[in-house]
């Protein structure tokens, strides 16, 4: 997969692309608007990550250039304005995502692969991790064949870590999924909700499946990262 | 009326100007025309006594004193009109002397014989009591005879006594008039500030954008107005300035903290590391987090004032919001063994950006939390005043310190300042709720409970009355 970053700060855009290169994307970097209209004109790329703050174009403009010859390719924001006018706007003129800076990477790579999955292949509705099923579509879930109650707030946070399996997810993307937005302020609500997860989808069993990443997030998997 | 207010003091002095005015224009008339009356009644006396005079002259050499005096007598008649009439000869006895007058003002027996030398001035006049004399000459066949004219001065005392009256009576009326028109005046005059007072007081923070009224009149209450909306424009730009200034902040902030989250999150996936470095990192990280949410916060707060970040706004009941809210975080209470309630009083409808409404109920839900005791109680209280929406946070924590109370709502305030505060803790929890609520035109208050625990009261305004509800609010 090939991913076009257009950013005019040189340190972001080397922690970007160093990142998304260790998840074994292929990146190219420009710094300018410009340049980064030509090049995403020209090259084949399957997501383009995007700066709204560019010398010579601003990524608006250029995102309403690129939408007249290229219509398809998913394109991220990635940027440090946040006000709701500027992303309705920018959204109309053609972004699939928003990232607001600072953003942890573990969002920036969650958001990516589920702009490259867009449309693609329709998810299961059973999830398997290990022994744990999860029916996404009468929101059951049973681990080693033994039925587990949820209740909605466990069942979404369960389910959230599942779709992402292996990845680790930070407390503020799980608390803007499951919750809302306005619950950003107090993040142990994540920590309280994990634990009283665990308590129901791992204590009983011996093999743990939600790990802890400190400073990060949380992951569920086979094994340890 | 205060006593202290320019308008009572000006009328006072009013009052007190116009009074001394008042006695000094009276002793100045009273004064005046006792002087006149007397000039006057010299100059009478004086006449007269030329009068006398030339009948002296006239009448004595032929027809002898018997028929002079007698016709002096009955044209002036000295007794009925209260005059004094005396002669004496050359010799010095008296040829004629009037009787006693009818006002009995003095007696003329005891009038004491002036001598007068001849070259005494004329015009002069001598007050003896109640008695005004003039005196004169006569001569006749070569004797000089002295003549002293004289009249009562009770008549003009009697002017003088009602003109006192007069006055008696006319300064308290005319006081009274220049001290109710003075007050009318001062009070016409002051309207303007009084007007520029309540309209000044009416301009906060989250209203600078408002003047006060100038009124067209090109005086000193217009320049006031004027030289006021000055300040209030320079405060306003001082006050954009700082707000612009911690949103701008809050925006360059947010790309260094990219760098780092990115970085960090990078070296912490290193495969080799030793567990104590890779808990430095971790620690790094969580600061950072916390340091992103701060500036998060800031901005939040910075829109909020500015009146930018309130922009979905829908009508919908609180009383619903409140309780889905509470039962989202319902786990957070229940690990301390909280019992949550919320009392609802029917249906409470606001008008908002439901979002940030919600934020005020966690954010409040939380410190409700924090505060209070394992086993503790929280109430959530929601009703309908007859012109607020009002939400009632009650928690049973030890309360909030009374020096502690008017601060709660600012910026990184703590409310017990050794406290060590959780990770999570941004201490603008309750500044977000505040900007929040002023941004709704609403208002919050903090207040500890007698029973102990504290009551945070959210109002804001109620909708306006619709027949038919356009945007219903989605969900729920």
């Amino acid at each position: 997969m090939r991913i076009l970053l257009i950013e005019d700060d040189e340190k972001v855009a080397r922690a970007v692309s160093t990142g998304l290169e260790a998840e074994r994307f292929a990146v190219d970097w420009v710094s300018d608007g410009p340049e980064g209209l030509d090049t995403a004109r020209l090259g084949t790329y399957d997501l383009l990550i995007l700066d709204l703050m560019l010398p010579g174009l601003s990524g608006t403009e250029l995102l309403k250039r690129l939408r007249k010859v290229n219509s398809d390719v998913p394109i991220l924001i990635l940027t440090a304005r946040d006000a709701m006018s500027e992303k309705v706007a920018n959204f109309e003129a053609g972004a699939d995502d928003y990232l607001t800076k600072p953003f942890a990477f573990a969002e920036l790579v969650v958001r990516v692969n589920a702009l490259l999955r867009r449309g693609a292949t329709k998810r299961a509705n059973v999830i398997r991790i290990a022994d744990l099923e999860i029916d996404r579509i009468h929101h059951q879930v049973q681990r080693n064949g033994t039925g587990i109650k949820l209740t909605s707030k466990e069942y979404s946070l369960l389910e959230y870590l599942a779709l992402n399996a292996g990845r680790v997810l930070s407390r503020s993307m799980i608390v803007d999924h499951v919750w809302d937005q306005s619950f950003d302020g107090l993040t142990n609500i994540v920590d309280v909700y994990v634990r009283q997860l665990r308590s129901k989808i791992d204590e009983p069993f011996k093999q743990q499946l939600i790990h802890t990443v400190r400073g990060t997030g949380y992951y569920i998997g086979e094994q340890e990262l | 009326m205060n006593s202290r207010s320019i308008s009572f003091r000006l009328v006072v002095w009013h009052a007190a100007i116009s009074l001394l005015v008042c006695v000094g224009f009276g002793l100045y008339t009273y004064f005046g025309l006792s002087y006149f009356l007397q000039l006057a009644q010299t100059d009478t006396l004086q006449r007269r006594a030329h009068e006398v005079a030339a009948i002296l002259e006239a009448h004595m050499g032929h027809e002898g004193e018997p028929y002079t005096i007698e016709l002096i007598r009955t044209s002036y008649a000295p007794e009925n009109n209260d005059r004094f009439i005396r002669i004496r000869r050359p010799d010095g006895s008296l040829l004629y002397v009037s009787g006693r007058p009818t006002d009995g003002a003095f007696d003329p027996a005891a009038v004491p014989l002036l001598t007068v030398p001849p070259a005494a001035d004329p015009s002069r006049s001598i007050t003896l009591g109640n008695l005004l004399l003039v005196q004169s000459s006569a001569v006749v066949n070569g004797r000089l005879f002295l003549l002293d004219c004289g009249e009562s001065k009770l008549s003009n005392a009697q002017v003088l006594r009602g003109f006192l009256v007069m006055l008696g009576f006319g300064v308290p009326v005319f006081l009274l008039v220049v001290v109710a028109g003075g007050a009318v005046l001062v009070r016409q005059a002051l309207k303007p500030v009084r007007q520029i007072i309540d309209a000044a007081k009416a301009i906060t923070s989250s209203n600078l954008g408002q003047r006060l009224p100038v009124a067209d009149t090109a005086d000193e209450i217009e320049h006031l107005s004027v030289v006021l909306n000055e300040m209030i424009g320079r405060l306003e730009a001082a006050l954009q300035h700082s707000q612009r200034f911690s949103a701008d902040a809050s925006h360059e902030l947010r790309t260094p903290l990219t760098i780092m989250r990115v970085e960090l999150e990078s070296i912490s996936q290193e495969p080799v590391m030793d567990t104590a470095t890779r808990e430095k990192i971790a620690s790094i990280l969580e600061e950072t987090d916390r340091m992103g949410k701060m500036v998060e916060g800031l901005l939040a707060i910075s829109r909020l004032d500015t009146g930018e970040a309130v922009v979905n706004v829908s009508r919908f009941d609180l009383s619903i919001l409140v309780a889905a809210t509470a039962e989202q975080i319902a786990l957070l209470a229940d690990e301390k063994h909280i019992n949550v309630r919320c009392n609802a009083a029917g249906t409470v409808e606001v008008t908002g950006d439901r979002f940030r409404l919600q934020q005020v109920i966690v954010n409040l839900l939380d410190n409700a939390i924090k505060y209070s005791p394992t086993g503790g109680e929280i109430l959530l209280n929601t009703r309908t005043t007859d012109r607020e929406a009002v939400l009632e946070v009650i928690d049973s924590g030890p309360g909030i310190p009374p020096e502690a109370l008017p601060h709660v709502f600012e910026r990184f305030f703590r409310a017990d300042s050794v406290r060590t505060h959780s990770v999570n803790g941004t201490g603008l929890g309750l500044s977000i709720v505040r900007s929040i609520c002023l941004a709704h035109g609403g208002t919050v208050e903090a207040a500890n409970l007698p029973a102990g625990g504290c009551r945070i009261t959210v109002c804001l305004p109620l909708p306006p009355p619709t027949r038919a509800v356009a945007g219903r609010p989605q969900g729920f």
